[in-house]
């Protein structure tokens, strides 16, 4: 080996452990823990999500803007139903939140609900809703009670005024339902424990995740809206089918 | 076979088979679409089979043309008609005392007849102007358990009804919780409103509904069948729909122990209006 | 099994050789238009054999007791025995549901079919003299079908049906000086009231078909004495009747169209559910599901219900409520407007003339301007019934809906009538295009060489002119 090449050896293995240093450095740096909270690997995913998906509209620290509430207090049942049921992040500020697949995973939304958990403590936490717990009868009862007026007597939804739907439920899971219940969204009433127990919500949400694969014993369901379908259907099928027998027997002079 | 023969073959044969399978359909139990489909093989195959038949099965039945046989009536088959019914009537207005007096025994007896009529039900009497809510009833909702201040959380609402009127009809009321200093109350009704707690009846005023939706962040009661809705911060005065009136409101107290309790029965005459409501209970 | 031995034995008893030739012989036009009515009756009859069987299970009784049959989250509910009765109908009883829902679809074709039968009445004239009765009955047959309607879909003491119950009562109410006082009478005391359930009873499976019954009677027997009009055309005059007899070709077309009916209402019953009221529950007077709506033929009422302005007003110490004109006044007004309408137009017509002819709506250019801008007017009340369902779907804002149709309640009928009244007198005053009935021509070689054509007078031509008659 001559002199040059060995010195060149020496200076490509000082540059190369300089750049692992380097490179490793800023990795390292980058991955330090935000000042003053402990590092966790959830709370910095949480926090970036937070801040790329939501502080545009919710602000920093969840103090709200002119383009959306606080989130202080909101609790993170509030956070969890949102984020589940796609409504949010929304296209943009001042849409109407409606059912949308999620725009993010099970993990990224946890990571979420747990960083706001720590900037915007306190409100609703996510309840346990378990509905093999439930009681259909009791469920349906409840549901029809507390819930039919705005949601219809088979959960699948209504106009209620204010510029809002009550959604369909069909789609809900468990503790959807029940998250729903505890916050209420939009223009929907708060159900606390007082209100409707843990118990409840579990009778609630059985009845409803039962509605949807029973209770069509007559046949189609006609989006099991009532009368207005069934008047559609009486004409159109019904009178529509014997109009045209009639033209086909009937003379057209 | 022709076509239209052959048509009408296999429907009468579709409606023999649909008919064996209804037997067999029932005999497994019933199922209601399967009756349904058969049924309509069966009944329609019968039709079908016969509206063939008449169309086709029968070229040589044509149209015929006939008289309507309304022949202008002769005159003097008119004149006997009427003459006949006049006859009698004539004869009757001649007793002309007589013929008045009928007339008066045949009204007496409508109007006696109408009597009946009152037998079907009670007379309302009083009873639209009052419910089951008096001074110190407790609130309770559907499951019987007294309400108490911690009940509701601020944008809850629930049915209330008086200690042991559960499920009455006319008692029925809406318990709602706001922030206090929501409430735009006078005076003398934000008194029966304590802590947000205020409790409006669940009739509404336009037809009877039970007003089963409450838009919390607005603070509106609507109603699902006509979308009367009412603003509950200000009296429940109507905002929108054919409502005319605002609802009654229960005002309620906090007892010792924290339960609510009526102070009295409601402001108003709960429900729609009937023709004597402003007058008060006779 | 109908032999020659059979029919002289009855004609022998009755001496009815003369009526049976007749009749049997008498012939019926069979315009497609002519078959609506039979649709009504056939489901009328399906009606009472399927109620029939409904009757049978039935129990009208408001008094309680605990639910324990198969439909899970009913499960040890308090129920009234009339809403027991009809879960055990729908669950328990083999073909119970199917004769259910194929009675109430029946109602709902039933209605749809009678509405559809007197819009061809309307529009073709056939209620013009000597016809004025058949309208006044079939004027009684839709009050009566919606009665029956009405009393029918509220037998189940379901939650739909007792919010109905609850608005019926509360528009009774608001008649002056006496509504209260039938209201409570009626219902055995305040609303819900003790009694309601087997008066309901009665008028459903008794009184009102009854009236049904006697008025369908009277307006056949009707029909077949006048003999049934029919659509100018060739060789037709006012005076004669163009048609097929009735035994047997018009007697199988119309029973065969009958089994028909029955296929399709059945159909319907099987395939296709219909006031689900197990979804409901039992009624409770606390609570209402939303949405809520009547059965369609009384949509129109719920429309005007959900539009009318909230105008209440007490005049020397007398409150009208707000339920009397929607509810009362202005369908009493319709419903009269209605029934007099043939006289009403034989008097600003200045036409009372005999007339057998059924007309083409452009004959009539006003009057099927008016029945256009009429039908225009329940679309919107129809559409505003159902507002809060269409707002859901169409994803519009409700209450900005309502709006839309209050404004349209004026407008489209206006728009309708207009455009109808010009285009139906367009039709009818413009000649007809010569393609639209080709002449016939003759071509014809003549000896010097050429051709010459032989003009024959237009066909039809008479039949045009005859059309363009007032």
């Amino acid at each position: 080996m001559t002199r040059k090449s060995a010195e060149a050896r020496l200076l490509s293995r000082v540059l190369r452990i300089g750049l692992v240093l380097v490179v490793g450095g800023q990795i390292l740096w980058s991955l330090r823990p935000a000042p003053g909270q402990a590092f966790s690997q959830a709370g910095e995913q949480g926090r970036a999500l937070y801040e790329a998906s939501c502080s545009t509209c919710h602000g920093l620290q969840a103090e709200g803007t002119v383009n959306g509430p606080s989130l202080q207090g909101s609790g993170s049942a509030a956070v969890s139903f949102m984020l589940t049921s796609g409504r949010m992040p929304l296209a943009a500020p001042g849409d109407q939140p409606t059912r949308q697949p999620p725009k993010f995973d099970d993990e990224q939304i946890d990571a979420i609900v747990a960083y706001l958990a720590e900037i915007a403590p306190g409100g609703p936490p996510i309840p346990t809703v378990d509905t093999s717990q439930g009681s259909l009868a009791e469920g349906s009862a409840l549901f029809l009670d507390n819930c039919s007026g705005c949601h219809s007597a088979a959960g699948v939804g209504d106009s209620v005024g204010g510029g809002q739907i009550a959604p369909n439920l069909m789609p809900a899971t468990a503790t959807q339902i029940g998250e729903a219940a505890r916050i209420g969204p939009g223009l929907m009433p708060v159900f606390d424990e007082d209100n409707l127990s843990e118990q409840d919500l579990n009778s609630i949400a059985a009845y409803l995740h039962w509605l949807r694969d029973n209770g069509d014993e007559g046949g189609l369901q006609l989006g099991r809206v009532g009368a207005v379908a069934e008047g559609l259907v009486a004409f159109v099928v019904g009178l529509g089918l014997l109009f045209l027998v009639v033209r086909l027997t009937g003379s057209k002079v | 076979m022709s076509r239209p023969d052959r048509v009408v073959a296999g429907s009468f044969v579709v409606a023999i088979l649909a008919a064996f399978g209804l037997f067999f359909v029932y005999l497994r139990g019933g199922q209601t679409q399967l009756e349904g489909a058969l049924l309509f093989l069966t009944l329609g195959g019968i039709g079908v089979g016969l509206l063939v038949w008449a169309k086709r099965l029968m070229p040589q039945i044509v149209d015929e043309t006939q008289s309507r046989h309304h022949a202008p009536v002769a005159e003097q088959e008119q004149q006997e008609a009427a003459e006949t019914v006049m006859g009698g009537v004539d004869e009757l207005k001649r007793r002309t005392f007589l013929s008045r007096l009928l007339v008066g025994a045949a009204g007496a007896l409508g109007l006696a007849a109408l009597f009946p009529i009152r037998s079907l039900g009670q007379v309302p009497g009083d009873t639209p102007f009052f419910t089951k809510w008096k001074r110190g009833s407790r609130l309770v909702d559907v499951g019987g358990n007294v309400v108490t201040t911690d009940t509701l959380n601020v944008d809850s609402f629930t049915t209330v009804f008086p200690e042991g009127s559960v499920g009455s009809a006319d008692s029925q009321a809406v318990l709602i919780k706001v922030e206090p200093d929501l409430l735009q109350l006078p005076a003398d009704r934000a008194e029966g409103a304590p802590e947000g707690l205020v409790c409006y009846s669940k009739v509404c005023t336009h037809a009877g509904c039970p007003l089963g939706l409450y838009l919390a962040a607005d603070h509106e009661l609507r109603c699902p069948c006509h979308q009367s809705t009412f603003n509950v911060l200000n009296g429940a005065k109507p905002v929108y729909g054919p409502a005319p009136r605002p609802l009654p409101q229960l005002l309620i107290e906090v007892d010792d122990d924290g339960s609510l309790v009526a102070k009295g029965d409601f402001t108003e005459p709960v429900g729609p209006a009937f023709w004597n409501i402003t007058d008060g209970p006779p | 099994m109908i032999s020659k031995r059979l029919v002289e034995g009855v004609d022998d008893r009755l001496d009815a050789s003369s009526f049976i030739a007749r009749n049997l012989k008498k012939v019926f036009p069979d315009h497609w238009s002519f078959m609506l009515g039979e649709l009504a009756l056939y489901s009328f009859i399906l009606l009472i054999l399927t109620g029939t069987f409904l009757a049978m299970f039935y129990v009208a009784s408001p008094d309680q007791i605990t639910y324990r049959g198969p439909y899970e989250p009913l499960q040890g509910r308090s129920v009234s025995l009339a809403y027991n009765s009809v879960l055990h109908l729908t669950f328990e009883v083999r073909a119970g549901l199917v004769m259910r829902q194929t009675h109430h679809w029946s109602a709902l074709v039933f209605m749809a079919a009678i509405v559809a039968h007197m819009l061809r009445v309307f529009f073709t004239g056939a209620f013009r003299k000597p016809r004025e009765m058949s309208w006044l009955l079939g004027v009684g047959l839709v009050v009566s079908g919606i009665g029956a309607g009405f009393t029918g879909y509220s037998l189940p003491d379901d939650l739909l049906s007792g919010v109905g119950l609850r608005i019926a009562y509360s528009i009774a109410q608001s008649i002056p000086f006496v509504g209260n006082w039938l209201a409570s009478v009626f219902f055995g005391g305040e609303f819900p009231g003790t009694a309601l359930l087997p008066r309901l009873l009665a008028l459903h499976i008794f009184i009102i078909p009854l009236a049904i019954l006697g008025l369908m009677s009277a307006h056949l027997a009707i029909v077949w004495h006048q003999t049934h009009t029919q659509f100018k055309g060739p060789d037709r005059t006012n005076e004669t009747v163009t048609g097929t007899p009735v035994w047997p070709k018009f007697a199988l077309k119309s029973v065969g169209l009958g089994f028909v009916t029955f296929g399709v209402l059945t159909l319907l019953g099987g395939l296709f559910q219909i006031n689900p009221v197990w979804f409901y529950g039992p009624y409770v007077p606390y609570s209402g599901p939303s949405p809520s709506q009547p059965d369609w033929y009384a949509g129109w009422l719920e429309g005007l219900l959900r539009l009318w302005p909230n105008w209440e007003f007490t005049i020397f110490g007398v409150t009208i409520g707000e339920l009397f004109l929607p509810a009362i006044v202005v369908p009493g007004i319709m419903f009269t407007l209605l029934a007099a309408w043939p006289f009403l137009e034989a008097r600003f017509s200045g036409d009372r003339g005999w007339h057998n002819f059924a007309q083409k709506p452009r004959e009539a250019p006003l009057r099927s301007g008016l029945g256009a801008a009429a039908v225009a007017l329940m679309v919107v009340l129809f559409l505003a019934g159902s507002n809060d369902v269409l707002a859901k779907y169409l994803q519009i804002e409700v209450d900005t809906f309502n709006t839309v149709l209050r404004w349209s309640a004026f407008v489209l009928p206006v728009a309708a009538g207009v455009a109808t009244f010009l285009v139906c007198r367009d039709l009818r005053d413009r000649p007809r295009s010569p393609i639209a009935r080709p002449e016939a021509m003759t071509v014809r070689r003549t000896t010097a060489g050429g051709f010459e054509e032989l003009h024959e007078p237009r066909a039809g031509a008479a039949a045009d002119d005859e059309a363009r008659a007032p």
